[in-house]
């Protein structure tokens, strides 16, 4: 193993981190934004509303996402009126072609994670929010809302570490983050082990900030809360 | 006679085919300590949960504090009841479940602030200052910041009367409070109610405590398959019953 080679290798690939980790938050931030509307309605279970969040779940989740990135890369330059809206200066750039799809898709599977922990949150207590006179959305806000959201976030953690890794697929459509980068700096030293470990170990690195991140947080917000007077204890031996 | 507090007419309310109430009635002035009793699937629960609305009764009536809740109809079948008075009757009326359903991520205490706040629009320290009244009153200030986890099942239930008693509630509900329990910690939790009942609240209760609602009841009504089939004061039901069906059921229960 050439360490010489993994030291030079070093500052492009820790530059292209910048570019996954704005892959990676940028995704996270619009799905999520998108999944609180699109959980809520699939929670609701019947209706157009639910019905819509549904297919959108089952297109995006039922499909490799390195397809939807193509078709998003490659199919929206087949319709005109696309390409001559002014936001195709956007649309062309690879790298907001890889945002979009990775939004859309991270929506999907966070929306089906709201969906779960909405439909999670006990009959009881909604109806005990009922019986005190609480308007519908205040049930939502101050019930079911910070409820969803603690038993949510452990399955969201995992999709931020699945997402983190998603993002290697950007560089199929020539997006220059940190697979792609690792990729070009192989073709021009042939070095494949070297150069592709550093840029494991980087990723490595950026999922193990992201778990303690992650696990500050459910500390944070999940505190006391389910846990009986005997304490915490495993169930396996 | 004092004005009703509730009043209930001929309240009908089916389950698809299931009928399970057939024309309830009933009257709460205040300060009376109802007690509901039947056995298991009488309607009992059905009828006090279309008190407040949890049930929307299929037909009927229902006047609180004086004033007819406004229902809408669909082919003679009630479908909606008025969204103001709706929250109007829930926000003065106080319930206490079987199975406590206290809000599981929150502490004692923002259980009981939260509902005074945000319905009644209470200021945050003046909510807290209620709720450490009332969890002193419960005999539970220690136990303040506890989430619902970390409560017994005697304790769980205090806590969910002192939410109700927070909102200053003119007619408390209470369905079988005590069923959940251990018989150890159903005693607690009766001394509380008791205390209520002497207070003079408005309470109508669901209960199997005989004894306890033969203490506590101004009248008591005895369900049999969605009819009321006896109802009088406490001592002329449970002492001279004249239905055979309420003899039969008392005998079983006491
Ligand atoms: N939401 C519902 N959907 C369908 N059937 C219901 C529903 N709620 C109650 N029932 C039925 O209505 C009947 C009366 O139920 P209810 O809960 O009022 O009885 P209860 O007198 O409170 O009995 P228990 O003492 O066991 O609590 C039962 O046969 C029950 O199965
Ligand atoms: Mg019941």
């Amino acid at each position: 193993m050439d360490f010489a080679l993994m030291w030079e290798s070093l500052p492009a690939l820790l530059h292209a981190c910048i570019m996954t980790m704005e892959l990676t938050f940028i995704s996270l931030f619009v799905g999520l934004i998108l999944a609180v509307p699109l959980g809520l309605a699939a929670a609701r279970r019947r209706g157009a509303a639910a019905f819509m969040a549904e297919i959108y779940m089952f297109v995006f989740r039922g499909t490799p996402l390195l397809v939807q990135l193509f078709l998003i890369y490659g199919g929206l330059a087949q319709f005109d009126y696309i390409r001559d809206s002014f936001l195709w200066p956007y649309l062309r750039q690879a790298f907001m072609c890889a945002l979009i799809g990775f939004s859309l898709n991270t929506a999907a599977y966070t929306a089906n994670i709201f969906k779960g922990a909405i439909l999670a949150v006990p009959a009881g207590e909604l109806e005990a929010a009922r019986a005190c006179g609480f308007k519908l959305w205040q049930q939502y806000c101050y019930i079911v809302w910070p409820q969803a959201f603690r038993m949510a976030l452990p399955a969201y953690g995992n999709e931020v570490l699945i997402m983190l890794k998603s993002t290697s697929l950007a560089s199929v459509i020539t997006v220059m983050e940190l697979t792609g980068t690792a990729k070009n700096l192989y073709a021009e030293t042939y070095a494949p082990y070297e150069i592709f470990i550093t840029a494991a170990v980087l990723y490595w690195v950026m999922s193990f900030i992201l778990s303690l991140l992650l696990r500050f947080l459910e500390r944070r917000f999940n505190k006391n809360y389910r846990k009986r007077k005997t304490g915490r204890r495993s169930l396996l031996p | 006679m004092k004005k009703p507090v509730l009043e209930a007419k001929n309240i009908r309310k089916s389950f698809g085919d299931l009928e399970v109430l057939k024309s309830v009635s009933l009257t709460a002035r205040a300060h009376n300590v109802i007690s509901i009793i039947g056995s298991s699937g009488s309607g009992k629960s059905t009828f006090l949960r279309c008190l407040n609305c949890l049930e929307l009764p299929d037909e009927g009536s229902l006047a609180f504090a004086g004033e007819e809740i406004e229902f809408s109809r669909r082919r003679g079948k009630i479908v909606k009841a008025d969204a103001r008075q709706l929250l109007a009757l829930r926000a003065q009326t106080a319930m206490v479940f079987q199975s406590f359903n206290l809000w599981s991520f929150m502490t004692a205490a923002e259980n009981i602030m939260l509902a005074p706040q945000k319905v009644l629009g209470i200021s945050r320290p003046e909510a807290r200052e209620r709720a450490e009244h009332l969890l002193q009153r419960v005999g539970l200030y220690d136990k303040r910041n506890s989430y619902p986890a970390q409560l017994s099942g005697g304790q769980s239930q205090r806590v969910a009367i002192a939410r109700a008693l927070a909102m200053n509630p003119k007619l408390m509900l209470f369905d079988e409070p005590t069923s959940a329990l251990d018989p150890q910690l159903v005693g607690e939790v009766l001394a509380l109610m008791r205390e209520l009942a002497e207070e003079g609240r408005t309470m109508i209760l669901v209960t199997h405590e005989m004894a306890f609602a033969r203490e506590v009841s101004d009248k008591v009504i005895f369900l049999y398959q969605g009819v009321i089939e006896e109802q009088g004061t406490a001592k002329s039901l449970f002492d001279t019953p004249k239905s055979a069906r309420c003899r039969a059921f008392l005998r079983r229960e006491m």
